[in-house]
């Protein structure tokens, strides 16, 4: 297993040199770049912006500017943000926090719902319960999910059981510990039924799907003609086996965890790196926007080496020689 | 591990190993599994359900924030700010987040727009306006107690002209390419000497005043860029102004106290500003920014033409003052390439410049421009027609007297038909040597009026047989073509609004990089922008904002009558205030004597 992981993590460095490289590129490419809104700005002069490109190296050519960013990223230096001044890391530090809450809560909320949900309308495929429940999965799927947040936004505006957006109240400093606690629940609420609903309709979908293939398999039969009871089989038998995909989804959803949701993040004023990155990205800021690639992307390989790691626990079948050698 | 029932068919799959090791002697275990299994498969259900409605039904307690009670006002910003520095702020939300904490030398009165004192009690104007001498107020603090001295206004000056500190002060107070010097005789006293008469310099001397005692050392170092970002600690920020920032979270809120020590007094002798604090909100979707105005979570609002309506129906409901202030301050219109740069390739020009060149094509485009039905279609009836590139809110500067281009697609149609723009048939028409009337037109993405506006247009331009491309482009792209490529026909475009003419000097001089029709000109293309550059001379070397106002109107009416843009519209400006705010005076150009507004005592 140690070598199995050595080997995973050395094969993640070209991985990551490709990834960032590739997208280094692409946002060099754009047309226009961070300037370009101080240069249609009339009390800011050409010889302003020349300044402002030589402070931040924009004038080198892409290949110098792309070892430097890499060598910094060496020493941990994820470089200065464009439009704040900053170093990057200070600003996605400042917003991480609030973020993986945000993204915990509403992926328990879809994966807490989705499975059970998936299972009763898969044992009872065809049943009014199945065409109600997909129906409300479809309906959860296809509504936007900022017009979901306008909805509940108006919903708490009509009747008051809800703040307004935000992360937190404005007298947040001023509660003790389980006021703080229970203020940010109450803000939490709304946001992560928003972003748990378009999850869940997915999730429950791949879960009822699953179990329907399994329930017809060989194996199923050869145990229900052992006269184990039907219940044994769902639950023992059927149940274990669909979990695989969803062992795999965990992992993956590692790098979701730091993603942000910017429309819902806007709407429900929430302080998450949905926005920033956003906004980096519409503005070319380009270190912020490569700090967060390089992030995203470390995420997701990681994620990935977890689930894999997680699947030869859960699944006998699966073991290192075969992962090694995909 | 056997399988039990070694004679039935193999599954596919190996099972797992304890699937079939299920024995009638473990039947009541794997029962009991079951119904855990069934058990915590419903008791998730419900615990998801739980926290659901947790929020709800266990209702954490909200203390209700009475802003009247505690004197704070609440309002809300679009963005984060960017730096706290205030010599380095290029955007509004930064500036909306310290402007309460710097004040400059002189600042501008809303009301009449003309400069009136602030850190400065007094000036006087020397040497045919060549020598200003400010007289500076005394008994002004700092946050940390130290005084206000001339040194901080000659370090703050030195800061803006220093090469190695972009800023947009700079170029403001850079009179033909020399700086301003400037001295102290002594500590409240500054002297700035000019290199010749330049009347812009009271609109430009109201940049932000920054500490010499604190800042001195990292500007030395050079680390001046890097200064007072927005990690700083607010309480760090050290200005002078009615308000210290105690609290900023990002894309939550700022927060601001009173400045005990501020040095204006009320009519009575009383210390302002009046309010206890203000909480500036970080709301980026304006229409949660909305939600939070009608839930009375923030105080004042500017409502969008399509809000107003609404808003003054339920005006007495809400118990709040909506109120038109005015006039946009900006300029909205359409720019015609003609850049020489953009047309002529390997000797051969491009038709396009003709016809932008051409006075009776571009008269004829001013008559298909239906403001009537852009101010009704786009702004909700909420619009005035745009004769002058000066806002009519610019006061002493606007040109009353232009007599604008009505929409008559008639009459447009009959000046292309003689300057020899021929209809062939129905919807085509050409130039005088066969070439059809085409080309493109663009704007930035993601503004709905702005692609109303250009399908209005698009569409007369249609119904006199001229075919209009439309393609929005995205902000970024959109500018390298108007500031490098210079490939583009003809853009809906806006500039904001200064009360300083001599402000938007960079978009009217040939020389100009903002001169957006032909930008970067080495001698000026036609005389009448010759002209316009002698005028912003002329208009500059005359102190008195009366005798000043001339120069501008003519270059006004050049414009105007040459056509390189064509104006549309401007907005009407509402403003929506909470009814227990008094002495809150809004006005397009800022609040009037904001340190007096306070709430009503209950």
């Amino acid at each position: 297993m140690g070598r199995f992981i050595v080997h995973r993590l050395v094969n993640m460095v070209p991985l990551i040199i490709g990834i960032t490289f590739l997208s280094f590129l692409v946002i060099s490419m754009v047309p226009g770049d961070f300037l370009s809104s101080l240069r249609l700005n009339p009390s800011i002069s050409p010889e302003v912006i020349r300044q402002i490109e030589a402070e931040f190296g924009l004038n080198q050519p892409l290949l110098v500017r792309y070892v430097k960013w890499l060598w910094a990223v060496l020493h941990l230096d994820l470089g200065v943000s464009l439009t704040y001044r900053v170093a990057v890391t200070s600003l996605i530090a400042s917003r991480a926090l609030n973020t993986v809450i945000l993204a915990a809560s509403s992926m328990l909320f879809s994966w807490a719902l989705a499975i059970p949900i998936g299972i009763i309308v898969a044992v009872r495929q065809n049943s009014i319960w199945d065409r109600v429940l997909s129906f409300a999965a479809f309906f959860g799927m296809s509504v936007p999910n900022f017009f979901l947040a306008f909805l509940l936004m108006f919903v708490a505006l009509k009747t008051g059981w809800f703040p307004l957006g935000g992360t937190y109240s404005v007298y947040y400093p001023s509660l003790d510990l389980w006021g703080k606690i229970a203020d940010r629940f109450d803000h939490l609420v709304l946001p992560a039924i928003v972003l748990g609903t378009a999850g869940m309709a997915s999730l429950m979908r791949l879960m009822r799907s699953q179990i329907l293939e399994i329930k017809n398999s060989d194996f199923v039969r050869t145990a229900r003609a052992k006269g184990l009871a039907e219940r044994t089989v769902l639950y023992k038998h059927v149940l274990r086996n669909a979990l695989n995909p969803f062992v795999t989804l965990a992992g993956y959803s590692l790098a979701d965890l730091l993603g942000g949701a910017a429309l819902v993040e806007a709407v429900m004023n929430l302080q998450g790196l949905g926005l920033l990155l956003l906004d980096a990205v519409r503005s070319l800021d380009i270190y912020l926007v490569m700090g967060s690639v390089l992030m995203g992307t470390v995420l997701l390989l990681l994620g990935n080496l977890l689930a894999d790691l997680a699947l030869v626990a859960v699944d006998p079948r699966v073991d290192f020689s075969a992962l090694a050698s995909q | 591990m056997s399988y039990g029932f070694g004679t039935l068919t193999v599954p596919r799959l190996p099972p797992r190993a304890d699937q079939a090791a299920a024995t009638t002697a473990k039947t009541r275990a794997t029962r009991r599994f079951a119904l855990n299994a069934r058990t915590a498969c419903f008791g998730s259900v419900l615990l998801a359900l739980l926290g659901l409605f947790a929020g709800g039904g266990c209702h954490v307690p909200r203390p209700a924030n009475n802003h009247e009670h505690e004197q704070i006002l609440y309002s809300a910003t679009t963005s984060d700010p960017k730096t706290f520095n205030p010599v380095l702020v290029t955007d509004s939300a930064s500036g909306d987040a310290i402007g309460n904490l710097f004040e400059g030398l002189v600042k501008l009165n809303p009301l009449t727009t003309l400069p009136e004192p602030d850190l400065a009690k007094s000036w006087e104007i020397s040497d045919g306006g060549r020598v200003v001498i400010f007289h500076l107020r005394r008994h002004v603090r700092w946050f940390d107690g130290k005084p206000l001295t001339a040194r901080d206004v000659i370090f703050t000056m030195r800061v803006i002209y220093d090469p190695r500190v972009p800023n947009s002060m700079r170029p403001i107070l850079t009179i033909d390419g020399k700086p301003i010097a400037v001295s102290a005789p002594d500590d409240y006293t500054v002297r700035m000497t000019m290199p010749r008469t330049f009347a812009p310099l009271l609109y430009s001397v109201g940049f932000e005043i920054l500490p010499e005692h604190l800042l001195a050392a990292d500007y030395e170092a050079g680390r001046f860029n890097r200064v007072w970002g927005i990690n700083t600690p607010p309480a760090k920020i050290v200005g002078m102004g009615p308000y210290r920032m105690t609290r900023y979270v990002p894309s939550q809120l700022v927060a601001f106290r009173r400045n005990g020590g501020y040095w204006m007094r009320g009519p009575k002798g009383e210390k302002l500003p009046r309010l206890r604090g203000q909480r500036l909100l970080i709301v980026q979707d304006q229409n949660a920014d909305y939600l939070r105005f009608l839930s009375g979570q923030t105080d004042v609002y500017s409502p969008r033409p399509e809000e107003v309506l609404d808003l003054s129906e339920r005006a007495a409901k809400l118990h709040i003052t909506v109120r038109k202030i005015g006039i946009d301050t900006g300029s909205l219109f359409f720019a015609f390439n003609r850049n020489p740069r953009h047309y002529v390739h390997h000797g051969v020009t491009d038709p396009k410049l003709h016809w932008f060149t051409d006075l009776n094509f571009l008269r004829a485009l001013a008559h298909l421009v239906d403001k009537r039905a852009i101010a009704n279609l786009c702004f909700h009836g909420l619009a005035v027609p745009a004769v002058s590139d000066v806002s009519p809110a610019n006061k002493v500067f606007h040109n009353p007297n232009l007599k604008d281009y009505d929409y008559d697609p008639a009459l447009a149609a009959k000046i292309l038909d003689a300057a020899g723009y021929r209809l062939v048939r129905p919807g085509v028409r050409v130039d005088p040597h066969g070439n059809r009337l085409e080309f493109n037109l663009t704007t930035n993405t993601g503004v709905k009026t702005r692609d109303e506006m250009c399908a209005i247009f698009q569409q007369d331009l249609a119904n006199v047989g001229i075919k209009v491309n439309y393609r929005p482009l995205e902000f970024t792209t959109l500018v390298e073509k108007l500031d490098s490529t210079f490939d583009w026909d003809c853009v809906l475009i806006g500039f904001t609004g200064t009360v300083e003419p001599n402000n938007a000097a960079n978009f009217l001089r040939s020389s100009g990089n903002l001169h957006i029709w032909d930008p970067d000109q080495p001698k000026p293309a036609t005389p009448w922008e010759a002209e316009i550059d002698r005028l912003l001379d002329e208009g500059t070397a005359e102190m008195d904002p009366a005798k000043r106002a001339p120069y501008y109107w003519r270059i006004q009416q050049i414009l105007h009558d040459q056509l390189p843009i064509i104006e549309t519209v401007r907005q009407q400006e509402f403003q929506a205030w909470k009814d227990s705010l008094e002495d809150f005076r809004p006005t397009v150009w800022g609040l009037y004597r904001p340190e007096w507004i306070e709430f009503r005592p209950d």
